[in-house]
């Protein structure tokens, strides 16, 4: 399977800006728990630094392997997987009220880091499948169950955050295995308008705007939302009955958007019925912190000031005062990037930033370059986990991304997201290596 | 896929600006708010100005009447202990060796944030530092700090002049915040301490403790070194203060001694009093309400802050009122036969305390002859004494450097109309030209009307401070030169006999008592009538008011104002108390 020459086909400056990027994790986890006051560490680098061991080596393994296996045991690997989650979700160990974590004594992993790949593998080898099919609505179907099932049991965890991830995988990966982008545009449009629209009444309530704008202020009023999606609706239904019996392209043009605003206006009204004010209220602060300086703000603004107070090059290896004087929160894992960019500055934000755009662009490249749509799907999906994960990490630490607990990928201390990581990049060294092999 | 490349990028690009905002543009910014996070503060108070006696000189030992006491506070931060019961169990421990109420203070702590520091005890003594600086063991997390406590070395005797300090209020903070008072400060509550705040409260430095979010100490600097306030030296002759407030010993009421060419205080006396020592201590309350209780109002400085009828006293203004108005002959005789029948529709009849037979003005005032200044009042009018009374200020304050001054009472026509709903009667007139009725001032007021007479008619604001000291006290920083507050028009024909009658009050009159002591004084006493139900045998008032050397140069000359509340005998009181304050000052060399 790995002759000599194969060697040559690894992707060098993807492993070597991995590895680097693994080790400046190290180091901010070492620096981040370390206690200038009792002068002590709190070891955590250390069991990343196993954890990276152990994962380097699975990442070869996985290299070794020709991806194609992982397609041909795909729904095993899934089964597997979802199988793990629903015994975490029953017997796992809480840690701070989510059962998250399968506890084996001297290491406890997290089955919906792994769920994530699994969820790429079974989803490619799906869409490979379907290729053909895939242009039609129904089709869409069992890729949308395959991902809700796993999002369902992580919501019941509860961990939002991770559960979030689900959704951009599915389409990216629609999007990459052919689906119809007006069919994939219309259903993000759906619950754009279904969350957005109770989003606006309730931040306008909470602040006192009501009054203010006359636009806005039509929303206020769920009754006449109802009246304009009833019309809609109306809209819809006759169009899509005409355009059986007469012949013209237009229908299609005016059926489609009316349906999208009709629906997305009658689950909004759902949400905003049937959401208590808390709820409502729990999601206007998980889009803006600022809201609730005191609770999810208060994580912001310190992150904020601790990038902030790095300016251009930093203050220097263990000298920042906002993660070494614990005024950073979860300074090892979901704020990670604060911690690195107050002691390293700009010019460290840079750097890092463009090892993982290394890392990003190389995943995109393999992807395009793969000799067939499994490859690509694969690569695809496992770049969107990264991407996603850097996106609302680094954005939300920089005060331009909703707060969500996820890791920064390679960086973050966890050991479950360091190996799973690993091992995305092990199928991406498998997909790159195979594409000359005919 | 080239979609995705596309998002990727622009991605990567917003996050980049907000990188180029946050790090560079706005880092300032930020690098000064994670500096606020981690930097706290501890202040280091300044020593507050000492007070010193009129006779200061920094190359002798000197009385000092104000200064402060090093002492130590004890302090803990109760969410250092590892748990509650821990943290009680020490506190506990703590109290029972500091002899206080465990209670009280764990009380205390329980409303406050945990990770504030806690005085547990303020002012310490020594040996309690020691024993718990030498069991740590067992006294883990229990902290002292240095705190200087202030010392009123005279107590009593200055309680109305210096005041006190005590915490700054609520709404006194709302009003001085600005001005760069703190919390946490102690302020002059009242008397020196009060007016002259700004000058004695230095400005306080601080420790810069860098901190972690948890308030655990890192490192500590010293951030800003403690600049210690100013030094005053009062106007008071300690002397003087001490015959005039033992002298008024046994009585309510004041006493005022100023120098008349520069408005200078050399003492100021109220009785009843009080101990300042005791309202700065920290367990104060009770002390506090029984002062506030007490229905003699201790706390009330009489000199400036009560309002008395000026009775006989008054007499020289209704004299001086009818040689300027009526141009009256000061040696016009008129009978005295003990009373004085006022013809009207009922006839009035007022009295005299005896029959004085004919005499005419000095021995009208020598012998404070009343039905005289009956008939003198009724042939001037009122008009022309309320316009005398406002010449010497009975209707303002007199601008003394302490607060809380009130003015005495002038009436009118026109005020007994609105009040009274009545028109003002001849006899309203008879009793005003003896100082009873509506008319009442306050001592200080009566000291200006003799500060007039003797200066020919100039009174200067009375003061209390005469230099501000720097802390080691080498320099001047400032000095206080007399201050006109008002010239009453009167011509020097007229002092010159308002001084013979007041003369002859002292060798041959009223306070004749005065007469033995080897300086000149000049005088005049006066009873005033009052009515109370708590002092029915002896609900009469006091005043002496005069002044020494009768002939000397104004610049030398002092004046003496005794006021006894509710004194038995009246002026038989208040004469006595003058006598001690006048001897007193001729063994200090005055004359």
């Amino acid at each position: 399977m790995f002759g000599k020459n194969e060697i040559y086909k690894i992707d060098f400056v993807l492993v070597t800006a991995v590895i680097l990027l693994v080790f400046i994790g190290i180091l901010t986890i070492y620096s981040s728990g370390f206690d200038p006051i009792d002068k002590v560490n709190s070891g955590l680098y250390k069991k990343q630094l196993i954890w990276f061991i152990a994962g380097f080596a699975i990442m070869v393994a996985l290299t070794v392997i020709n991806y194609q296996f992982l397609g041909d045991y795909s729904l095993h690997i899934y089964g597997f997987l979802m199988f793990l989650l629903v015994i975490t979700v029953i017997f796992g160990t809480p840690i701070r009220n989510t059962k998250a974590w399968l506890n084996f004594g001297l290491f406890s992993i997290q089955p919906s880091e792994f769920m994530k790949l699994a969820l790429v593998i079974v989803l490619a080898k799906y869409l490979e499948i379907r290729e053909r099919d895939i242009m039609h609505l129904r089709e869409l179907l069992i890729p949308a169950l395959l991902t809700a099932l796993p999002m369902l049991i992580i919501l019941l965890q509860p961990d939002f955050g991770t559960a979030v991830v689900f959704v951009p995988i599915l389409f990216t990966m629609l999007f990459i295995g052919g689906a119809d982008i007006s069919h994939l545009l219309s259903i993000v449009a759906i619950a754009a308008i279904a969350i957005v629209v109770p989003m606006v009444i309730t931040y306008r309530e909470w602040v006192g705007a009501v009054g203010t704008n006359f636009l806005l202020d039509f929303f206020k009023e769920t009754r006449l939302i109802l009246i304009v999606a009833s019309i809609t609706l109306f809209v819809a239904v006759t169009t899509f009955i005409l355009h059986f019996f007469l012949v013209g392209k237009w229908y299609r043009r005016v059926y489609i958007p009316s349906t999208v605003l009709s629906l997305g206006l009658f689950f909004s009204i759902i949400i905003q019925k049937y959401f208590k004010l808390y709820q409502k209220r729990r999601i206007l602060v998980f889009l803006n912190p600022e809201l609730d300086p005191h609770g999810s703000g208060y994580n912001v603004i310190q992150s904020k000031i601790a990038v902030g107070a790095g300016q251009f090059l930093g203050k220097g290896f263990l000298k920042g005062s906002q993660s070494q004087l614990g005024f950073l929160p979860e300074k090892s894992s979901d704020f990670v990037f604060s911690v690195f960019a107050e002691e390293w500055g700009f010019v460290g934000s840079i750097i890092l930033l463009a090892l993982l755009g290394i890392v990003i662009y190389r995943g995109i490249q393999i992807a395009i370059e793969s000799k067939d749509k499994f490859g690509a799907l694969l690569a695809g999906g496992i770049v969107t986990i990264f991407f996603f994960h850097l996106l609302i990490n680094i954005g939300m630490v920089i005060g331009i991304m909703p707060v969500t607990g996820l890791p920064l990928p390679f960086i973050s201390y966890g050991g479950s997201n360091l190996l799973m990581s690993l091992m995305a990049i092990g199928i991406l060294i498998s997909v790159r290596m195979r594409k000359f092999v005919y | 896929m080239f979609i995705l490349l596309g998002i990727v990028s622009l991605c990567f690009i917003i996050i980049f600006f907000q990188l180029v905002n946050v790090q560079l543009l706005r880092g300032e910014e930020f690098a000064r708010k994670s500096r606020q996070n981690m930097e706290n503060n501890i202040p280091i108070p300044a020593a507050r100005g000492e007070l010193y006696d009129r006779n200061f000189d920094p190359n002798k030992k000197n009385v000092v009447i104000v200064s402060n006491r090093p002492s130590f506070n004890i302090t803990t931060v109760p969410a250092s202990f590892r748990d509650n019961v821990k943290m009680e169990e020490t506190v506990r421990l703590v109290c029972k060796l500091l002899k206080i109420s465990g209670d009280d203070v764990l009380n205390d702590i329980k409303g406050r944030n945990p990770w504030e520091r806690v005085v547990i005890k303020e002012d310490v003594p020594f040996d309690a530092i020691v024993s718990i600086a030498t069991h740590q063991d067992k006294f883990p997390f229990i902290d002292w700090e240095d705190s200087s406590v202030r010392v009123y070395n005279h107590a009593n005797m200055f309680a109305h002049v210096v005041g006190y300090i005590g915490v700054i209020s609520k709404e006194e903070y709302a009003q001085l915040k600005h001005q760069g008072y703190r919390q946490y400060q102690r302020v002059g509550k009242s008397g020196i301490e009060s007016q002259y705040d700004r000058v004695l409260r230095g400005r306080d430095g601080y420790i810069r403790r860098i901190v972690d979010v948890r308030n655990r100490v890192e490192g500590e600097e010293v951030g800003l070194e403690p600049q210690a306030g100013n030094n005053l030296v009062l106007t008071i002759d300690y002397g003087i203060q001490q015959a005039a407030y033992e002298a008024m010993e046994n009585y309510m009421g004041a006493a005022l001694v100023i120098k008349a060419a520069t408005g200078e205080v050399l003492a100021m006396v109220s009785r009843p009093d009080f101990d300042p020592n005791t309202i700065i201590a920290r367990n104060n309350l009770g002390i506090i309400q029984q002062l506030l209780n007490d229905p003699n109002k201790p706390f009330v400085n009489r000199a400036i802050q009560s309002r008395f009828p000026p009775a006989s006293t008054f007499k020289i203004i209704t004299a001086i009122a009818a040689l300027e108005e009526e141009r009256w002959n000061p040696v016009t005789t008129l009978f005295c036969g003990g009373t004085f029948t006022l013809r009207g529709f009922v006839d009035t009849v007022f009295f005299d305390y005896r029959a004085h037979g004919s005499l005419n003005l000095y021995w009208a005032i020598a012998r404070s002859c009343s039905v005289y200044f009956y008939q003198l009042g009724l042939r001037i009018g009122p008009t022309v004494i309320f316009s005398y009374a406002t010449h010497f200020g009975f209707d303002q304050r007199t601008g003394i450097d302490l607060p809380g001054e009130i003015t005495g009472f002038v009436p009118s026509k026109r005020w007994k109309l609105r009040v009274f709903g009545q028109s003002w009667y001849d006899g309203d007139t008879v009793n005003l030209s003896i100082g009873q009725g509506f008319i009442s001032v306050t001592p200080i007021e009566m000291a200006n009307v003799i500060a007039g007479i003797v200066n020919n008619g100039i009174v200067y604001t009375p003061h209390m401070v005469r230099e501000v000291r720097s802390p080691d006290n080498r320099t001047v920083i400032q000095t206080f030169p007399p201050r006109r507050q008002r010239e009453v028009p009167i011509s020097p024909s007229t002092l010159s006999i308002i001084r013979e009658g007041m003369r002859l009050a002292v060798t041959s009159g009223t306070c004749s008592q005065l007469a033995s002591l080897p300086v000149p004084i000049a005088g005049k006493t006066g009873t005033a009538q009052t009515r109370s139900n708590r002092y029915e045998e002896a609900s009469q008032h006091g005043w002496f008011i005069g002044y020494a050397p009768y002939d000397g140069p104004p610049d030398r000359t002092v004046i003496v104002v005794v006021f006894v509340e509710y004194g038995r005998g009246g002026a038989a009181a208040a004469v006595p108390v003058a006598y001690r304050i006048f001897s007193k000052m001729v063994q200090l060399g005055y004359f």
